[in-house]
């Protein structure tokens, strides 16, 4: 973990409400990056309003730098968009355990990547990692639903030629780009060619509980990276926790810190 | 250097008046990557009950103006496993701890008092009296001077070790029940606890957190806080510690011109983790620069215009 101010380097406008920071990071910190991580990020002249810092996925990182794509929903994230190319960041990360990325046992069986809306910056994290270790994907899916056409974001970087493999498929609710419905469908159907598939998911809570539900009826493993609201991010205000299934007796209920323990943790632990 | 060691209870001396505050600092091994957690005044733990805890479910905390609502329910590993996993780890990094505690009645806080009497490692306990009174009608035994008098009483009896009784703010009156405490034998006062507020989703049409209400925190609380820790000092003759939106050395400093013998910094520790190492280095350098000998001398010298 490392705590630090640094300097944005890049700042590029990906919609009208989503954007994406390149900040300056030492080595160290890019070597302990893995997919799924994520950092606490705030303004350094906040001025306590917005007071805490707020969490968003590593979505790539090089040898010095790492880049986070936020979408701007309220008070943190709407400030975080007015910092400019230059201006200073105060970073707390990298945090989490991020995803299981050894890879699966049996070469052939597949990954089946779920993403929802934003959901995609985190489930990006995995790609991303595997085109900057020239790792080729095949047998493996990405399935990627949003509200509409413009909030499907980064298609041109997932289907150029680093994606060498990579089979995409979009769905939107308004079938503006792919087609129209949910992302549970396209996975629903992807089990049933590929039951024997590796399933990371990352997006709105209903989302998850449904992509659960997929994974139930289909006998099949899977991680969920949970988005709880968050004040400290390292362990110590219990704000984030989600009730899991208590393996060691599963008639009680326990609770799990999103932030250190999570935010992947196996489909079927989760009690939404 | 300033000297800025100061006596929060009769024999308990702290190298620096800077502790954290109870719930924000987990149980202090969170912290050992950000800073050698020694180094501070004391830790205060999460607070711990006979049992453990599991708090409450939905949204726990929400983000006001320059503060935060939070409704973790008290969640906690209970006292055993504190003594047996937590508290060993605290000795071997040479943390000075106070363990805050809280229960449902009387027998609740006496019970935890004797259990952790004569603990090696515990500096001091710390009660956390803004609970409620089952007994009582649920009332909180912090908000009724004869219930908060009769509850540090029976804990006094049961425990050897400095006793801090923490306030709640949620009171007409805060004096009186500052002054109750102290009769009641109480050796230090910490104040104060979160103010209740609440927080509503337009959208939603619904409150943002599960629990409707929720103790606020933060910046936004400093000025009730100061006020409160400035009223007591005027009427108590035991030390105070005071809390509430401490976010630097300059707001630390304020605390102890008020009239606080020392401090604990809450919430902001959620937003840089090594702001309470942060303020007892701000502290140091202030008082150096101001040509103090001793944090003591500054200590309730606020002058009235
Ligand atoms: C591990 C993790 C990784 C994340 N990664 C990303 C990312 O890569 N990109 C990205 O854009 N966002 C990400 N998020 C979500 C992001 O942290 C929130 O959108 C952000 O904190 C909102 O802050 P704000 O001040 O802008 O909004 P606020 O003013 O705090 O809230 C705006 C609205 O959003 C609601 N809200 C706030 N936080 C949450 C939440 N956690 N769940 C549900 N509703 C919420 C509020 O009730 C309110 O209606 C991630 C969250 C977590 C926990
Ligand atoms: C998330 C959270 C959890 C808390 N848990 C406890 C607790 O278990 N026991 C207790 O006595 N106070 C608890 N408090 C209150 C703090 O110790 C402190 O009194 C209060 O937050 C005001 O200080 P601050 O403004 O610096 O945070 C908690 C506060 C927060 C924000
Ligand atoms: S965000 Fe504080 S414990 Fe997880």
């Amino acid at each position: 973990m490392y705590l630090f101010n640094s300097e944005i380097v890049n700042k590029e406008k990906l919609t009208q409400n989503i954007f994406r920071l390149r900040i300056k990071a030492a080595n160290d910190f890019c070597r302990v990056a893995t997919p799924g991580k994520f950092v606490m990020l705030g303004s350094d002249d906040s001025l306590f309003d917005p007071l805490l810092r707020r969490p968003f996925g590593i979505c790539r990182w090089g040898t010095d730098w790492f880049e986070v794509i936020i979408k701007i929903v309220g008070k943190g994230s709407s400030q975080l968009s007015k910092l400019e190319k230059g201006a200073s960041v105060a970073v707390h990360g990298p945090l989490g355990n991020g995803y299981p990325i050894n890879k699966p046992e049996n070469e052939q069986n597949t990954l089946i990547l779920v993403a929802g809306g934003m959901g995609i910056a985190s489930i990006a994290s995995y790609l991303f990692a595997a085109f900057d270790r020239k790792q080729p994907l095949i047998g493996t899916f990405l399935l990627y639903g949003a509200a509409n056409y413009s909030e499907l974001i980064l298609l041109n970087e997932l289907t150029d030629a680093d994606a060498f493999g990579l089979q995409l498929q979009t769905i939107t609710d308004d079938g503006s780009c792919g087609r129209q419905g949910l992302v549970t469908q396209l996975l629903s159907h992807e089990l049933q060619n590929n039951p024997q598939s590796q399933v990371f998911a990352c997006g709105p809570e209903p989302m998850l509980k449904s992509v659960q539900k997929v994974l139930q009826k289909n006998e099949c493993d899977g991680f969920l990276s949970l988005e709880n609201r968050m004040a400290c991010g390292f362990g110590v205000c219990l704000g984030c926790v989600q009730s899991m299934i208590n393996e060691d007796d599963e008639t009680s209920v326990k609770t799990a810190k999103v932030c250190t323990q999570g935010p992947v943790f196996p489909a079927q632990q989760v009690i939404f | 250097m300033v000297d800025l060691k100061v006596e929060i209870a009769p024999g308990l001396v702290l190298k620096n008046p800077v502790m954290t505050a109870s719930g924000t600092f987990g149980y202090g091994r969170e912290y050992a990557p950000y800073f050698d957690i020694s180094r501070l005044g004391a830790i205060i733990t999460k607070g711990l009950s006979r049992q453990p805890k599991i708090g409450n479910s939905g949204v726990r905390i929400t983000e006001t103006a320059c503060g935060m609502l939070n409704a973790i329910g008290l969640e906690n590993i209970g006292v055993e496993r504190f003594l047996s996993d937590e508290l060993p780890i605290l000795q071997k990094m040479n943390a000075t701890v106070i363990v805050n505690v809280f229960g449902n009645n009387q027998d609740d806080y006496a019970n935890l008092a004797a259990k952790l009497d004569g603990v090696a490692g515990i500096a001091a306990l710390e009660i956390n009296i803004s609970c409620p009174n089952v007994k009582a009608g649920g009332i909180q035994f912090g908000i009724d001077p004869q219930a908060a008098a009769k509850l540090v009483a029976a804990v006094r009896k049961k425990t050897s070790l400095p006793l801090i009784t923490k306030l709640s703010p949620n009171v007409s009156d805060i004096v009186v029940i500052a002054k109750a405490v102290e009769e009641a034998g109480s050796d230090c006062i910490s104040l104060i606890n979160t103010l209740i507020g609440m927080a509503i989703d337009l959208e939603r049409k619904c409150p943002i957190l599960g629990n409707v209400t929720g103790g606020l925190s933060g910046p936004a609380i400093k000025p009730v806080a100061l006020r409160m820790v400035y009223q007591v000092a005027q009427a108590v003759s035991i030390p105070i510690i005071g809390i509430g939106g401490i976010a630097n050395a300059r707001d630390a400093l304020e605390f102890l011109l008020a009239g606080a013998t020392a401090i604990e910094v809450g919430t902001a520790n959620f937003i840089n983790p090594q702001t309470s190492i942060e303020i007892v280095e701000g502290i140091e350098q202030y008082l150096d620069a101001q040509g103090y000998s001793k944090v003591t001398d500054f200590i309730a010298s606020l002058e009235l215009n």
